[in-house]
């Protein structure tokens, strides 16, 4: 919460200072339309952002000052010089009071009243001014003359809170740590080490091409070094997670939900696309205002909409989606839908459209005017989404970054807003895949799921000229990524390609077949000259380590372009589709596999975190029950035979029950299946729930309950065992590795206490002459490959001696 | 306009000269990454240091076939609107300043010419057609949209 609040302090201070100019400017001709639409829409702004945190005196004033504006926007009031005096007086106190909010204290009471009543048409003057609150030193002058010395409104009007805020300056000004930039200064610091970062690994390749040089490769590693930890922070000083904006978003549905008496659930996806922190606050305000609009004018009162045969509560869904320099956000609701004829309606009645324009406008069109300042359709003015300044400021805001806003909407079904926010310069996670030879990225932000080839999962098929796989149970359409770009289709059979799942801003779900994966990271995205962009396939260029450069896949536009999306009133539907469904089919679903018994068996998918492969090295079977490491995690090993192991990999199961994980092995993993036959229960195993039929075969299901209550643990993190090395360039490049891969952590810093010691025989025994202690096990290696009787030495290059050796200490270790 | 110093290349084997304040530097060109579905003229994507080029084939974009011509393997690159572009021609000769204002001559040089050209400058190695940028990386919408 205070959080919010700070941001609430922060962009009223901010939109003031933009504004400044224009008050001035007003001031200095009322009559200005365009002044008073920026003054408009700071009150407007100010009165909405108030709503939801609890301030009454500022949501009033602010208000009432919206009120007194929006009658000279629509012309029914003359504005003059009175009213510009008491418009600017409230906004002196909105600062006062923002300022004694971000001081943590209470702003002197009274004084409210005479501001909103200054606001009133001069023939309301003579109306009495205020109750009794009026201060001793002003109760004589009329509240026009009061105000007229802007400038000391705020200390005049309330000494107490002044005096206090006089006090409390210096303080706020000590605590503030942190210094505005302009964001183009940030861009050229960051496009200047992304280009370090490049000129870096173009060295890089020039120092290998020319053998080692010791002199030059130290002082390169720690460039490299340098360079990299100022990436890091460069990224990080303009990049947030857009959570941070969205997080706000469900409380601020709930509230107003609540205050309008409807029933809204909220979707929030891709809370972790990233974007600059300028572009988030430039979204704000215009996701806020959508959200206002679409609870209070889209969605419809739960018994309308039992009336109406839909669901009893509403449903807001917010994505956000990365789609090369752009982000998409889009929210959708499946209210009513913009009510066309009301809007033409009404466009005519402000005079926004004449007649015979009204008659040639397409339905399109005609959705567009709500972005138009001074529309409105809302019959009466709530307290939540106000007169239709919200969409005029959204798109002006939006704009200005050289973003846009667009709406589709069908009556009945619902509204779909979507907001496209530029990334100009910008680092994304992107995924490096082949197809015919060349390498292409792919935003990291779309990929739902990578399938192998070798998945028998994906019953790759064709129907007509269509590709279909199936993902989850659902047949998915599938683009050939050779075909999508017409290039020549590769060696590789067409069912044999990978498959990267990707799901698009709008919720779609498609398959892209390649035929390599290659890696995935950060990728710089450079724009393209306009020739290409035009293409409409590609969304920006980057370099790849190599310096080879690669092109970056507009997804959006490659599904747009062979008719993979769906339209969007079908998509509104489809949403719905899905959530009956998944309640439905919720017990049903199973993951198929071969355990190592060679029995087909099968587990409930929901106990199903992850498939993962290890090597059997992470395999500890010493202790009573196997135990593995995974992801530096120790966990419980369930399923393994009698048998020792044959191959170097073991495929398991990670299973979850929310708290506590263990492994179950397998010796292959099939398919997610539905479990539609029916549950036989088995007595005699303990660890089998039913037996049921899959496509005509008998599967044993695994309880779940009976598998945690035996193995399941709450994972802990493995500390790893810490290791000291003899000095010396060949402890440094040969043996650090090898121990490393052993699991030890390396040890340098002389006071760090250490599990294990390895120790070269000559200077053990020097350091064993003078009689020094020994606190931890030592490994002692030794130069010569032949032992000598008696010692326990290791021949330094005897591998698996010292893994052996290695291994024993830990085990000891964690006996112990 | 006289001794403004010109960079001087052949395209489809005429003698062509580009401003030298247009032109940032010749490099070698590596390794091209093509672009697939791109409008024919744009042969693709290389790496200069740290930036990436689109290759522009001069050739193609004014409306020539570019396998009937021998190829440098050095290109210009120039910027033009922000991108910077890397554009083959078949050889890049000289440094030259102009000995004269740019001039038409009656007739003009042919449609394709005409369009990229604004004019004839004499060198002192003989006349040559002073290209305009703008028209040759800009241009290209009007070409293909003849296409």
């Amino acid at each position: 919460m205070d959080e919010l609040l700070a941001d609430f302090v922060a962009e009223t201070r901010e939109m003031l200072e933009a504004s400044a100019g224009e008050i001035v400017a007003w001031e200095a001709n009322p009559a200005d339309g365009a002044r008073l639409d920026s003054i408009f829409r700071f009150v407007h702004t100010v009165k909405g952002n108030c709503g939801f945190f609890d301030f009454p005196r500022l949501a009033k004033l602010s208000h009432a000052a919206e009120d007194a504006l929006a009658d000279c926007r629509s012309g029914t009031r003359e504005p003059d010089s009175a009213l510009v005096s008491a418009v600017l007086a409230v906004i002196d106190r909105i600062v006062a009071m923002v300022d004694a909010i971000e001081a943590g204290e209470d702003f002197a009471h009274g004084g409210d009243t005479e501001l909103i009543a200054a606001l009133e048409p001069s023939d309301a003057d003579d109306t009495p001014v205020g109750e009794s609150t009026i201060n001793e030193l002003e109760s004589t002058e009329l509240p026009a003359d009061i105000l007229d010395t802007k400038d000391n409104l705020g200390q005049k009007a309330s000494q107490p809170a002044s005096v206090d805020r006089a006090k409390h300056k210096p303080e706020t000004a000590a605590v503030q740590r942190s210094i505005r930039l302009p964001v183009d200064l940030l861009d050229r610091v960051m496009s200047g080490v992304s280009d370090m970062v490049l000129a870096r690994n173009d060295l890089a390749h020039r120092l290998r091409q020319a053998g080692t040089q010791p002199t030059i490769d130290g002082p390169f590693e720690r460039l490299t070094a340098i360079l990299s930890d100022v990436r890091d922070a460069i990224t990080r000083m303009r990049m947030q997670r857009i959570e941070t904006l969205f997080s706000a978003f469900p409380r601020l549905v709930r509230d107003l939900s609540n205050d309008l008496g409807k029933q809204v659930m909220i979707d929030i996806q891709g809370g972790d696309v990233e974007l600059d922190r300028e572009m988030i606050e430039m979204i704000r305000d215009p996701l806020t205002h959508i959200i206002r609009n679409s609870i209070d004018h889209g969605i419809e009162k739960p018994s309308d909409r039992l009336g109406l045969g839909k669901r009893e509560i509403g449903f807001l869904s917010i994505a956000a989606r990365q789609s090369g320099n752009m982000i998409s956000v889009v929210v959708s609701d499946d209210g009513r839908g913009l009510a066309e004829e009301r809007i033409a309606d009404k466009a005519l009645a402000v005079g926004l459209i004449t007649e015979s324009e009204r008659a040639d406008m397409t339905s399109d069109g005609i959705l567009q005017l709500i972005f138009k300042p001074g529309f409105s359709t809302a019959e009466t003015v709530s307290n939540v989404s106000g007169r239709g300044v919200g969409l005029d400021v959204v798109r002006q805001n939006l704009e200005r970054v050289g973003g846009a806003i667009s709406v589709k909407s069908s009556a009945g079904i619902g509204t779909q807003f979507t907001l496209q926010i530029p990334l100009t310069l910008s680092i994304i996670a992107g995924l490096t895949v082949e197809t015919s030879g060349q390498r292409f990225a792919i935003p990291q932000s779309y990929i739902e799921e990578i399938i192998h080839s070798s998945s028998k999962a994906l019953d790759f098929t064709r129907v007509g000229e269509t590709a279909l796989v199936t993902f989850r149970g659902n047949r998915v359409p599938c683009l050939l990524l050779s075909d999508a770009l017409g290039l020549k289709r590769s060696e590789i059979a067409e069912d044999q390609s990978t498959m990267v799942l990707l799901r698009l801003a709008s919720g779609d779900l498609f398959a892209m077949g390649v035929d390599a994966i290659h890696s995935h990271g950060d990728i710089v995205v450079k724009p393209l000259a306009p020739a290409v962009m035009k293409c409409g396939i590609y969304a920006g260029s980057t370099l790849l380590d190599d310096g080879q450069p690669v092109l970056l896949l507009d997804v959006t536009s490659i599904a747009a372009d062979n008719n993979i999306v769906s339209d969007f009133s079908s998509h509104v539907l489809q949403i719905e589709d899905e959530h009956t469904q998944t309640e439905a089919a919720a017990v049903s679903r199973a993951m198929l596999f071969v355990d190592f018994n060679g029995h087909p068996t099968a587990i409930r998918l929901e106990l199903v975190q992850r498939i993962e492969t290890i090597t059997t090295n992470a395999v500890d079977l010493s202790g009573t029950h196997p135990r593995a490491v995974v992801d530096g995690v120790i966990l419980p090993l369930v399923g393994l035979s009698e048998e020792p192991l044959q191959s170097d990999k073991l495929h398991l199961l990670r299973l979850s029950d929310g708290a506590s994980q263990l492994l179950y092995a397998v010796r292959e993993v099939e398919e997610a299946v539905e479990l539609s036959g029916a549950l036989m229960p088995a007595s005699d195993e303990p660890l089998v729930e039913a037996v049921t039929l899959v496509g005509n075969k008998p599967v044993s299901l695994i309880d779940g309950h009976e598998l945690f209550a035996r193995f399941g643990v709450v994972p802990e993190i493995v500390n790893k065992p810490l290791c000291r090395l003899p000095e010396g360039e060949w402890a440094r490049t040969i043996l650090t590795p090898l121990v490393k891969s052993a699991g030890y952590d390396i040890v340098s810093s002389p006071d760090t206490a250490e599990d294990l010691a390895i120790w070269f025989e000559d200077e053990f025994e020097a350091a064993a002459a003078l009689d020094t202690e020994f606190l931890t096990p030592v490994v002692r290696l030794r130069d010569a490959p032949e032992a000598v009787a008696g010692s326990p030495t290791i021949y330094r290059y005897d591998r698996d001696g010292l893994l052996e050796a290695l291994r024993q200490v830990r085990r000891a270790g964690a006996s112990a | 306009m006289i001794n403004s110093l010109l960079v001087m290349a052949l395209i489809a084997g005429r003698r062509c000269a580009f401003l030298a304040p247009d032109v940032e530097s010749v490099i070698e060109v590596g390794n091209i990454t093509p672009i697939p579905r791109a409008p024919d003229h744009i042969a693709g994507l290389t790496a200069m240091r740290s930036q990436a080029l689109t290759v522009l084939d001069c050739r193609t974009a004014i409306g020539f076939d570019a396998d009937e011509f021998p190829l440098d393997h050095r290109a210009i690159v120039a910027c033009h609107l922000g991108d910077t572009y890397a554009l083959r021609v078949d050889a890049i000769e000289d440094i030259c300043s102009a000995v004269s204002e740019p001039g038409t001559v009656p007739g003009g040089f042919g449609q394709q010419w005409s369009r990229v050209s604004s004019g004839l400058v004499e060198t002192r190695v003989g006349p040559a057609l002073l290209l305009d940028l703008e028209a040759l990386i800009g241009g290209q919408a009007a070409i293909g949209a003849a296409a």
